[in-house]
C-alpha cells in the first residue's frame, strides 16, 4: 500500500518537474523562464524530500534542502539580476518556432520512454515509472540549449539539464552519496558562475546576448 | 437497474442541463464582474435575454439560403443529443450503449460545422472571417480532444463514458496518475478554445475584429439567435460536466435511490459552481492571446494529451 502511494507520488512529482521544463518551450520572456526554473527546482526538492520520507534516508533530506536553497532561491535570484541588466530582451526568433518545438519536445519525451523501457523493466524500485520522465527532461533541456539563440535561455536549459540528472539520480538509485552530491552542486554553481561571466562578456561585446551574433566574429 | 426509471432519469438530466446551462453562463459573468469590482448583472440575466429573444421577430438576410434557417436547429439538436450521452447525475445509464466518447466529440463538432456554414451563408465579411477562424481552432482542437479522451479510455479499457466514470470511482488512485492529470489539463485548454472562452475568444466583446463565435452569429436575430446562444451555453455545460465527472466523479449516483440522486444533484451543482469560479478567475487574470499565438496554445495542449496517452499506456 505504502509502495503504491510512493510510486504514484513520485511519478506525480517527476511529471511536475518535466512540465516545468516544457514551459520553457512555450513561453518567451526570460522572467517566465526563470520562474519555470525556480518552480522546477522546488518540485524537484519536494520529490527528493518525499523520497527521503519514504526511504528514511536523512542524506536525501540534506540534498532536498540544498536543492531548495541553491536552485530554488539563489540561482533564480542571480538569473533575475542578470536579466534586469540586459533589459527586457525577448526570445524573438528561436531556430524553431514554438509549435514545432513543442511537438519536438513531446516526441523527445516519447523517445525517452522508448529508451528507458529496459531500464524500467530491470528496476525493482517503486520510483521506476518516473525514470523516463527524468530522461525526457534531460532531452528537452538539451533541445532548449540547441534551439534557442539567447545566451540566458541556454544557461537556463543547462540548469534544467542538471535538474534532470539530479531527478534521475533520486529516482533511479534513491540519490547518490552526499559527498558526491555536494561536489555536483559545487560543480553546477561554478559552471553557472563561469557562464554568467561569459554572458556578460558577450553582452559587452555585442550589446546583445543573441549568440547568433557570434558568427560575426568570423568576418 | 430498472430500465424505465433509467430512461426517465435520462430525460430528467437532459432537461436539467438545458435549464441550468444559461444560469452557469450568468454566474460566470457575475463572478467576473465582482472580481473586476463591477456590480454585474444578476445570474439569471441570460434567462431574461433568452425570453426576450424568443419573443422578437427574426430578421433574415435576403442572400441567406435554407441552410441559414436550418443551422440553429441542427446546432441546438446536436447539443441536446450530447446531454443524453454524458454522465450528469448517475452511472450507468441505458443510453451508455447508444454512444460513447467518440460520438459525443463528433456531435459537438457537427454543431460547430453547421455554425461555421451558417456564418458563411449570408455572405457577410464578418461571418466568413469568424467561420474561417472557428474552423482553424476546431481543426487544431479536435486531435487534442481525441488524444485526451483516448488517454482516459486506455486506463478504463473502454471508450464508454459510463465505464470510464465507474472505473475512476472504483480506483481513486487512478485519478491522481499523471495520465489523468495531463489529460485534464489538455481537455481544459481545449474546452476553453471550443466554447470560445478567454485566451482564445473573448465572450464579452461584440463587434471587434478579433471575435470568433460572435462573428459567426452576427447575422442571427430573434429566436434563431436565442437557440444558438442557448446551445452555446449548453455546450459550455457539457464541457464542464466532462471535466468534472470524468476526472472527479465522486458524488455521482450509482443506484437510482432518492437519497443518492439528491446527493448527486447537490455535488453536481457544487462542481459546476467551482468550475465557473475557476473560469471566472482565469479570465480575470489573463488577456486574450493574439490569433497567431492560438495554434501555439493548442499545440501545448496537444503535447499534454500526447504525454497523457504515453504515460497511461505505460501505467497499465
Amino acid at each position: 500500500m505504502m509502495d503504491a502511494l510512493f510510486a504514484q507520488l513520485s511519478v506525480l512529482g517527476s511529471s511536475a518537474v518535466l512540465l516545468f521544463g516544457l514551459v520553457t518551450l512555450w513561453r518567451r520572456s526570460s522572467a517566465a523562464h526563470i520562474g519555470a526554473f525556480a518552480g522546477q527546482s522546488v518540485a524537484l526538492a519536494v520529490t527528493a524530500a518525499m523520497t527521503a520520507l519514504f526511504t528514511r534516508d536523512w542524506q536525501l533530506y540534506a540534498v532536498a534542502g540544498m536543492l531548495l536553497l541553491l536552485k530554488g532561491v539563489a540561482i533564480p535570484v542571480l538569473l533575475t539580476r542578470m536579466d534586469r541588466r540586459f533589459g527586457a530582451e525577448r526570445e524573438l526568433q528561436p531556430y524553431l518556432n514554438t509549435s514545432a518545438s513543442l511537438l519536438v519536445g513531446g516526441l523527445l519525451v516519447l523517445l525517452a520512454y522508448v529508451i528507458a523501457r529496459p531500464l524500467v523493466a530491470l528496476s525493482q524500485l517503486p520510483t521506476r515509472t518516473g525514470l523516463p520522465l527524468a530522461m525526457g527532461l534531460c532531452f528537452v533541456s538539451l533541445f532548449v540549449i540547441i534551439s534557442r539563440k539567447k545566451a540566458l535561455t541556454q544557461v537556463i536549459g543547462f540548469l534544467m539539464l542538471e535538474n534532470g540528472i539530479a531527478l534521475l539520480a533520486v529516482l533511479g538509485t534513491y540519490g547518490i552519496p552526499l559527498i558526491v552530491e555536494v561536489g555536483v552542486f559545487l560543480d553546477a554553481l561554478m559552471g553557472f558562475l563561469v557562464m554568467q561571466i561569459f554572458v556578460y562578456q558577450i553582452h559587452e561585446t555585442f550589446e546583445s546576448i543573441d549568440v547568433d551574433q557570434l558568427k560575426g566574429l568570423r568576418k | 437497474m430498472n430500465v424505465v426509471s433509467g430512461y426517465v432519469l435520462e430525460l430528467a438530466q437532459s432537461a436539467l442541463a438545458l435549464v441550468v446551462a444559461p444560469g452557469i453562463v450568468g454566474l460566470i459573468r457575475w463572478m467576473k464582474a465582482r472580481l473586476q469590482n463591477r456590480r454585474g448583472a444578476p445570474c439569471w440575466q441570460p434567462y431574461l435575454e433568452l425570453r426576450k429573444l424568443f419573443a422578437k421577430e427574426a430578421v433574415v438576410s435576403d442572400n441567406a439560403s435554407w441552410l441559414f434557417r436550418a443551422a440553429p436547429f441542427v446546432v441546438f439538436a446536436s447539443t441536446v443529443a450530447v446531454t443524453f450521452l454524458v454522465p450528469i447525475l448517475a452511472v450507468p445509464l441505458p443510453f451508455d450503449a447508444v454512444g460513447d466518447l467518440i460520438v459525443v466529440v463528433y456531435l459537438l463538432l457537427l454543431g460547430t460545422f453547421f455554425l461555421a456554414l451558417a456564418g458563411l451563408d449570408p455572405g457577410s465579411a464578418f461571418g466568413g472571417m469568424g467561420s474561417s477562424r472557428e474552423m482553424t481552432v476546431a481543426a487544431l482542437a479536435e486531435p487534442t480532444i481525441a488524444l485526451a479522451v483516448f488517454a482516459l479510455a486506455l486506463s478504463a479499457g473502454s471508450t464508454n463514458l459510463g465505464q470510464i466514470v465507474t472505473r475512476t470511482m472504483t480506483d481513486p488512485g487512478g485519478a491522481l496518475s499523471p495520465g489523468h492529470l495531463l489529460a485534464f489539463g489538455a481537455l481544459f485548454v481545449v474546452a476553453l478554445a471550443e466554447t470560445g472562452r478567454l485566451p482564445v475568444d473573448n465572450p464579452a466583446t461584440h463587434l471587434e475584429l478579433t471575435m470568433i463565435h460572435e462573428a459567426m452569429v452576427l447575422e442571427y436575430s430573434g429566436r434563431y439567435l436565442a437557440l444558438i446562444e442557448w446551445a452555446a451555453s449548453v455546450k459550455l455545460l457539457v464541457f464542464f460536466v466532462l471535466l468534472s465527472n470524468l476526472f472527479v466523479p465522486w458524488g455521482m449516483a450509482t443506484a437510482l435511490t432518492p437519497a443518492a440522486l439528491a446527493l448527486a444533484f447537490i455535488t453536481f451543482l457544487v462542481k459546476l459552481v467551482a468550475l465557473a469560479g475557476i473560469i471566472a478567475l482565469f479570465e480575470t487574470r489573463i488577456a486574450k492571446l493574439r490569433l497567431f499565438r492560438v495554434p501555439e496554445l493548442l499545440s501545448v495542449s496537444f503535447v499534454l494529451a500526447l504525454l497523457a496517452i504515453t504515460s497511461s499506456f505505460l501505467w497499465r
